[in-house]
């Protein structure tokens, strides 16, 4: 294992990130000039996969929606300040997950779900297929008693573990780019992504292979 | 509701697809872009407190001030520590004339100013030899440009000693210093009166003016001995010679022989003599 690949910079692991990452540098050069509508821009690109990290986080929509809102603010206020040394989305989702943190650390004990319904499209809907062969009413009951024990099992996780497992598994973020957003090492990723695919291996045995 | 056990699995990674799944209608993200233009302009006008502009200024500009600061606290450390020369001043209790030849002798310049700042209008002044007075020395420019610098010191020093009763004592003592010198010398033991005290800090100062300054202690040794030659056979004292030459008198002398030598011409005789 290469650990010094880890403060490897620019954090950009893909040509098609590269290219996102040179686009978004380019918005970002105009907003630093002062052309501040140009952030919509970044706004409109981003804001989904943002609410989706801090929703999966926080298993709280209303909560996700006024930290993604504050993600964006902060992101505005600090936009001087990136200087380009890894990749727009990487410094926005850096700045969404410490939010996130933070709020969570505050909150600790005012935990509550408030979930968004499952949109059957791809390959959520092949997944559902599997899993039950039922229609109507049942159907969508049992998708809710899923979602309830999945967001379960994750809130279970600690913080830094939900992390993990939701930057990898839900939003398909690289090792490296994980270790870069959460300020670790690549084998500290690993690591915790181990014990929680391990840990919701146990809590969610009963809809799981063996 | 169903049995979990009788339904068909699927790996964790689908589960956990499933949540990539879970996302807000549409109509959310209307709300959430007029919120956003809220709060984006609540933070445009939102007025920043100080410390958070202190800060961003000290990380932005940090690396400027550090050599500022640094040639800072040098100028200060070197005007803390830096002392010009300055003509120190000269405080005693005489006369003005003595003592200015003193202070000649000590600072040798022609443009000496000798200025006398106790004031005489209290004493009745029947000896002005015995006067007190403070005298400060400096150049012309400096008496002139500078006389705060000076005239603090002086004050306090004829505060000190220009006080009535201070100047009754020292008028008695002279005036029995010139009647009865011997019971002064005899009550107040070496005490000299004041033009002998300066007098003899004058020929100190001629004696110690004369003194080479290079190495000091070899030099004084030197100037000792001058006064006593070193002879190559010493020259015992009187009292020894004669308690000598009492002892090789004595008829006892030859029980005190211990050892007897003959070489050539030279007999040596080993003798324990007690002096």
């Amino acid at each position: 294992m290469n650990l010094t690949r880890v403060f490897t910079k620019p954090m950009v692991t893909s040509p098609e990130r590269q290219l996102e990452a040179d686009e978004d540098y380019l918005v970002v050069k105009r907003v630093q000039a002062g052309e501040v509508a140009a952030f919509d821009q970044l706004i409109t690109k981003y804001r989904e996969r943002v609410f989706g990290v801090v929703y999966n986080l926080t298993a709280n929509r209303e909560d996700s929606s006024d930290l993604t809102q504050d993600t964006f603010i902060k992101a505005f206020q600090s936009i001087n300040r990136f200087q380009g040394n890894c990749s727009f989305f990487t410094w926005l989702y850096r700045i969404a997950v410490n939010t996130t943190l933070s709020h969570l650390r505050k909150n600790r004990l005012r935990s509550f779900f408030s979930l968004e319904k499952i949109q059957e499209d791809g390959a959520s809907a092949q997944v559902l297929e599997q899993l039950t062969d039922r229609k109507g009413a049942d159907r969508d009951t049992y998708l809710r008693e899923l979602q309830e024990k999945l967001n379960e099992a994750l809130q279970k996780l600690s913080i830094a573990h939900r992390t993990v497992i939701t930057l990898f598994e839900i939003d398909g973020l690289s090792h490296a780019e994980i270790a870069e957003i959460m300020g670790c090492s690549e084998g500290t990723v690993r690591s915790r992504l181990h014990y929680a695919k391990q840990f919701l291996q146990g809590e969610l045995s009963r809809y799981l292979h063996s | 509701m169903l049995n979990p056990d009788q339904r068909p699995k699927v790996s964790l990674e689908d589960l956990l697809r499933l949540k990539r799944a879970e996302r807000p209608a549409p109509e959310f993200w209307a709300t959430f872009e007029s919120e956003m233009r809220q709060k984006q302009l609540a933070a445009l006008l939102e007025k920043r407190s100080w410390w958070q502009g202190l800060s961003q200024m000290l990380v932005r500009h940090a690396y400027l001030p550090i050599g500022a600061t640094a040639v800072l606290a040098f100028t200060l450390v070197s005007v803390k520590y830096y002392v010009p020369a300055q003509p120190s001043a000269v405080e005693s209790t005489t006369t003005a004339k003595p003592l200015a030849a003193v202070n000649r002798a000590a600072v040798p310049s022609p443009a000496t100013v000798t200025t006398v700042a106790a004031t005489q209008r209290e004493a009745p002044a029947p000896a002005p030899a015995a006067s007190t007075s403070s005298v400060s020395t400096g150049t012309a420019d400096d008496a002139v440009a500078v006389p705060a610098a000076s005239e603090p010191a002086v004050q306090v020093a004829s505060a000190t000693m220009d006080s009535p009763s201070s100047r009754y004592i020292a008028n008695n003592l002279d005036s029995l210093e010139r009647t009865d010198p011997e019971l002064v010398q005899s009550v107040l033991g070496n005490r000299l009166s004041a033009p002998a005290r300066v007098q003899s800090a004058a020929l100190l100062t001629d004696e110690l003016a004369s003194v080479p300054t290079g190495p000091s202690r070899r030099s004084r040794l030197l100037a000792h001995y001058t006064d006593h030659p070193i002879t190559r056979e010493p020259t015992a004292p009187e009292i020894v010679r004669e308690r000598l030459a009492r002892r090789l008198g004595d008829t006892d002398i030859s029980d005190r022989i211990s050892r007897i030598g003959l070489k050539g011409d030279q007999v040596s005789l080993g003798v324990t003599l007690r002096l």
